[in-house]
């Protein structure tokens, strides 16, 4: 069989853009053809138009889409010069976006109880999975971390989605429980048992994730995110280290992996 | 009726049916971009180098966005000839079949590596329709220079790889000392010419103090280094006789354009793939608009046509 590749352009515009948070945004894109076909954990990588200078694509996981509207939801947080030009997309505004990129949560492999484990802009995709679980009646908890309540998203759609319960963290406290959210899980780990822990966030946050999980006999997925440039492995540019040696493309093979297969 | 220019052109000995390519590492196989855009269009695809024995590269990160390009240290990671083969050898001579010629980059530390690799690909891979010698990755080097550093140093490899294909050889060049080096590659029988590999340059995150790559430097690529690319192909044009293949931050028909008028025989789109998958076909329907806007009837006639 030939090689192939499912990545296509398509043309997007802007149905709303707004702020939702301490330096966090929500956009629902407008992108006919896309929305349909996309999967939990997958991303798309946006060509965000106003400055030539800059000419790098920007990866984003989504939320969910709404395969009627032909909508794609996507929450990002404004960390440098291009999600700051995104933040500033207005309704109307038209670009071009590729899809569907890389692969996404394995939904099919989760047997549940589920616990589904979020860390900053983490939360998108770890949401988009809940809703994956929802429509396969999987039970599942989630823990959302942030570094501070302001930056926190995602607490009432994780609640409206059907989680068990519902656990948040900061940092400094300022909302749920104060720490990290590796101290979430391992209290929720000695009150259920989890077949399965599906994680997005910072990478230290995914390892402490994933040791707590492998160490109570979970299964455990983990998105991984990289410095990405094409997202549909034409310049293997996010390359992530494999505990086997060597590396797998995160825009391909990932960005979720097996939590095993990742040298931590 | 206005007739269409002729668009062919020959690259020592590779026959395009128009002279726009891919740069090596911007293209992955080829096989990515069907998704995108009728491949075969093209005059010719150069793919990821490859190596006799399969490469990793090096740590993450190995992008970093700066001022109108990328900076990358990649370095060469590959699933070495055998397994790439393997993987897409029948699409790529499908990909031939088709109209598009397929140059395959070798990849190599050391003349012997870039022997074996040269004789793999002779025995492994007949789609190929020439070699291009890498002789100047910024990222592999592993304390020394690049191979194809000084005018001695490209000379060996050239020579040492020379009698071992009858394929054309193209050799990408760093961009540096080109005037020297072009004529050294000539002289030991290289068949063209391909510049500008991408240019050492060093990123550094002023907060952590680090460089924002996993090495201290990397290769930039992108807009930045167009001018630079036109300048130096342009040098090695006036110095050799051998066709040259101009690469280095072709976003636009005029950049390609500016190449040929420089000296270029055929222009490779490279970092542009990988910001608009579909860069390559626009940039060569922009290219015939000009050269039918030149009023010429062939694009050759165009080639060193910069009056200076």
């Amino acid at each position: 069989m030939l090689p192939s590749s499912d990545v296509r352009q398509f043309a997007f515009d802007v149905a709303s853009n707004e702020r939702v948070g301490d330096g966090i945004f929500r956009m629902v894109m407008h992108a006919p053809g896309l929305a349909p076909i996309l999967s939990p954990g997958q991303f798309v990588n946006v060509a965000v138009p106003g400055d030539p200078s800059h000419i790098t694509r920007i990866p984003l996981s989504f939320a969910g889409t709404d395969p009627k509207a032909q909508t794609i939801e996507i929450v990002y947080a404004v960390v440098g010069e291009g999600t700051a030009r995104l933040s500033r997309m207005g309704e109307g505004d038209a670009s071009t976006v590729l899809g569907p990129c890389g692969k996404g949560w394995r939904l099919d492999d989760v047997s549940g109880p589920a616990l589904l484990v979020a860390g900053g802009v983490g939360a998108p995709p770890v949401l988009a999975a809940a809703r994956g679980l929802l429509a396969r009646g999987i039970p599942f908890d989630v823990v959302l971390g942030a570094q501070t309540a302001g930056k926190l998203w995602g607490v009432g759609l994780a609640k409206s989605l059907g989680a068990g319960r519902v656990v948040v963290t900061t940092d400094d406290g300022t909302a749920g429980i104060k720490g990290f959210t590796t101290v979430a899980v391992e209290q929720m780990q000695g009150e259920r048992d989890y077949a399965d822990v599906l994680t997005c966030g910072p990478q230290p946050m995914m390892a402490g994730v994933a040791r707590l999980a492998l160490a109570d006999g979970s299964s455990c997925q983990v998105s991984m995110e990289r410095m990405m440039t094409c997202g549909f492995g034409a310049c293997n540019t996010c390359n992530v280290a494999m505990a086997a040696g060597g590396y797998k493309a995160c825009c391909t093979d990932g960005p979720v992996f097996d939590a095993r297969e990742v040298a931590w | 009726m206005v007739s269409e220019p002729s668009m062919a052109v020959d690259l020592g000995g590779i026959k395009m049916r128009n002279p726009i390519n891919t740069a090596s590492g911007t293209f992955g196989y080829g096989w990515q971009f069907e998704g995108f855009f009728d491949v075969s269009c093209l005059g010719a695809i150069t793919t990821k180098g490859c190596s006799a024995e399969p490469w990793d590269g090096n740590p993450a990160p190995r992008m970093a966005e700066v001022t109108s390009g990328i900076m990358n240290s990649v370095g060469l990671q590959n699933p070495g000839i055998r397994a790439f083969v393997e993987q897409d050898g029948e699409y790529l001579s499908g990909l031939r079949e088709r109209g598009c010629q397929v140059i395959c980059q070798v990849a190599g530390h050391s003349i012997d590596e870039y022997v074996r690799a040269v004789e793999l690909y002779g025995e492994l891979a007949p789609f190929a329709s020439g070699l291009e010698l890498n002789i100047s990755c910024p990222n592999v080097s592993q304390g020394g220079a690049a191979m194809g550093a000084t005018p001695k140093a490209a000379a060996e490899v050239m020579r040492a790889v020379r009698g071992r294909t009858n394929l054309p050889v193209v050799v990408k060049m760093a961009p540096h000392d080109v005037p020297e080096i072009a004529r050294a590659l000539e002289a030991e029988g290289a068949d063209a010419l391909s510049l500008i590999n991408t240019i050492p340059a060093m990123a550094i995150n002023v907060h952590t103090r680090r460089s924002r790559l996993s090495r201290p430097t990397a290769g930039l690529s992108g807009p930045a280094v167009h001018p630079i690319a036109v300048r130096m192909v342009w040098e090695a044009h006036r110095v050799v006789s051998i066709p040259i293949c101009g690469i280095g931050g072709v976003t636009s028909g005029e950049d390609a354009a500016e190449l040929i008028l420089a000296g270029a025989t055929s222009v490779s789109v490279g970092t542009a793939n990988l910001v608009d998958p579909t860069s390559a076909p626009r940039i060569l329907g922009e290219l015939e608009d000009w050269v039918r806007e030149q009023g010429a009837t062939d694009v050759n006639e165009l080639i060193g046509a910069v009056e200076c």
